[in-house]
């Protein structure tokens, strides 16, 4: 079965129960549930072997996507949040990321895995525990604090997917894995068009010119989810196993001529283990 | 000054030489060039030494395995590089002021991306190299910002989104091509850059167009392309002839 033909029948029909046809995955898949079988380690190295399984990976693609489905529907639906010019343009994303939980949902459906229950979000930081402080104000008011945190969540996507390329060994999910994450970083540049049309110092690509987004000790675990380390010069394999010919682009850092434009040519990759951290601030 | 897609860092390395001298201050002051409105492009241009020479006819093969994957990839870096400089090297530019230094930045993401695979295939995959590419760009009027409807040529807006898909859709369908983890992790670096570029693009042509809302696209989903695919749009910019039918096998 065609990818293309999937994801069109998931695009008309995203609830229904697939018919029979990727029984090789959803086997993987459901062998990892059960078993946690290390599916990517015969294509690594010893070294770089993640723990990480095709079931981990696609959970917690499925837990981004759901934290940005819900982002989405919540600032779409708060009045006078986002302005009326740009409501398509997050229906539109809303639309996508929609579409992402629905093949990622699918995927473990049909391999018979635990499905994880649907969290109930708090994008104010508070685990919906009136009494914590908040870690996000007025996300859901603030058109700007708004899109700073979905620019930070969508640059977070990228690295997530960029993360599990790896982990992915079946060629379907391989290949729907590689065009989300290419949406994700046309999301992020998009989102980060309109917060420097509203006078934000940021680029379209994570940028050591980029103006920090401020936050609050115990949000820092988002900050360094979703752009730690992009100012570097060395490239990455997976996160903290730099690539073997990692010093062609140490000059960067090692001398007087600095141009922020080779950190900037390539993004990186986030352990799971960091992206978990940033995601379970909002569930 | 001819317009041959010269590699700024003429010195191709040997394999088995450390890779930290190979990008060297000359070469930062070409990217440093490109920021400021000259180009690598030009300044390669000047330069007599090149290890690999090009001619403006003959046919380009691309081999097998993943050195075949990565030149391929070379070869739309070496194209979209060559884009830019140009569009940055105008002294006259028909681009909005705020665009300028965009496309002056993207000009040297793209000759980075170019220098990055030349210098890991002739590292890995020593001999294996094509040549300098010669583009093609006489259907491009880089006096336009963007193409009007009567106009035959494409503006300069409408080629760099043009080149952003094109290279979108062709990592997306290389990547499965590529056996080593090492070129995957650096494919998928260099991916989410040009989609970042694509939106920038197409958000300049069509404020809101930033990922998939064509026809033929799947919703959420951008589009991938097989290297055989690719090379065809690819040909329309190129000299010589592109034989990528061995990529990956």
């Amino acid at each position: 079965m065609k990818l293309i033909s999937l994801l069109d029948q998931l695009a008309a029909t995203p609830a229904t129960a697939a018919p029979a046809p990727r029984r090789a995955l959803l086997a993987q898949l459901g062998r990892a549930a059960v078993a946690a079988l290390p599916l990517g380690a015969t294509a690594l190295s010893v070294a770089a072997a993640p723990t990480d399984t095709s079931y981990d990976a696609v959970t917690q693609l499925l837990l981004l996507e759901r934290t940005q489905v819900a982002l989405y529907t919540q600032g779409l639906a708060a009045p006078g949040l986002i302005p009326t010019a740009q409501t398509a343009d997050f229906q539109r994303m809303l639309a996508h990321q929609t579409q992402h939980a629905a093949l990622l949902l699918k995927a473990l459906q049909d391999a018979g895995a635990v499905v994880p229950v649907l969290p109930r979000f708090d994008f104010s930081g508070r685990h919906s525990v009136a009494t914590n402080p908040e870690l996000f104000p007025a996300v859901l008011t603030s058109y700007d604090a708004f899109l700073a945190l979905a620019q930070q969540l969508e640059d977070l996507g990228v690295r997530i997917y960029k993360n599990y390329i790896f982990i992915i060994t079946d060629p379907q999910l391989l290949r729907a894995f590689l065009r989300i994450h290419s949406v994700e970083a046309e999301h992020s540049a998009h989102i980060r068009g309109l917060r420097k049309s509203r006078g934000a110092v940021v680029q379209h690509w994570p940028s050591e010119e980029d103006a920090a987004i401020v936050r609050p000790t115990a949000a820092q675990g988002l900050t360094t989810a979703a752009t730690g380390g992009e100012e570097t010069g060395v490239q990455y394999l997976t996160p903290g196993v730099p690539v073997p010919f990692a010093s062609f682009l140490l000059i960067s850092t090692n001398t007087a001529i600095h141009d922020p434009a080779l950190a900037e040519a390539f993004d990186e990759p986030v352990s799971s283990a960091v992206a978990q951290t940033a995601l379970n601030l909002f569930v | 000054m001819s317009d041959t897609l010269r590699p700024t860092d003429s010195q191709s390395p040997q394999p088995g030489q450390p890779l930290l001298a190979r990008i060297k201050r000359r070469s930062f002051f070409m990217y440093a060039g490109a920021t400021a409105g000259a180009t690598a492009l030009v300044l390669a241009g000047c330069s007599k030494d090149t290890s690999t020479p090009s001619s403006a006819t003959g046919n380009v093969s691309f081999g097998t395995g993943d050195a075949s994957v990565l030149n391929y990839a070379y070869a739309l870096e070496q194209l979209e590089a060559a884009f830019y400089a140009k569009v940055a090297a105008l002294t006259v530019s028909p681009l909005l002021a705020a665009e300028v230094p965009y496309f002056a930045k993207v000009a040297t993401h793209e000759a980075i991306h170019r220098d990055f695979l030349r210098t890991a295939i002739n590292r890995d995959f020593g001999g294996t190299i094509i040549p300098d590419l010669t583009p093609k760009f006489d259907s491009i009027d880089f006096t336009k910002r963007v193409k009007a409807p009567a106009d035959t040529k494409l503006g300069i807006l409408d080629a760099a989104k043009a080149f952003e898909d094109l290279g979108v859709a062709a990592y997306n369908g290389a990547a499965k091509l590529l056996k080593s983890p090492v070129y995957l992790g650096i494919a998928g670096q260099i991916v989410s850059v040009e989609a970042r570029h694509a939106a920038y693009v197409r958000d300049l042509i069509l404020p809101g167009s930033f990922a998939t809302n064509e026809a033929g696209d799947v919703l959420g989903f951008d589009r991938q392309l097989a290297p055989a695919a690719v090379l065809t749009i690819a040909q329309n910019y190129v000299e010589q002839t592109l034989n990528g039918s061995t990529i990956g096998q």
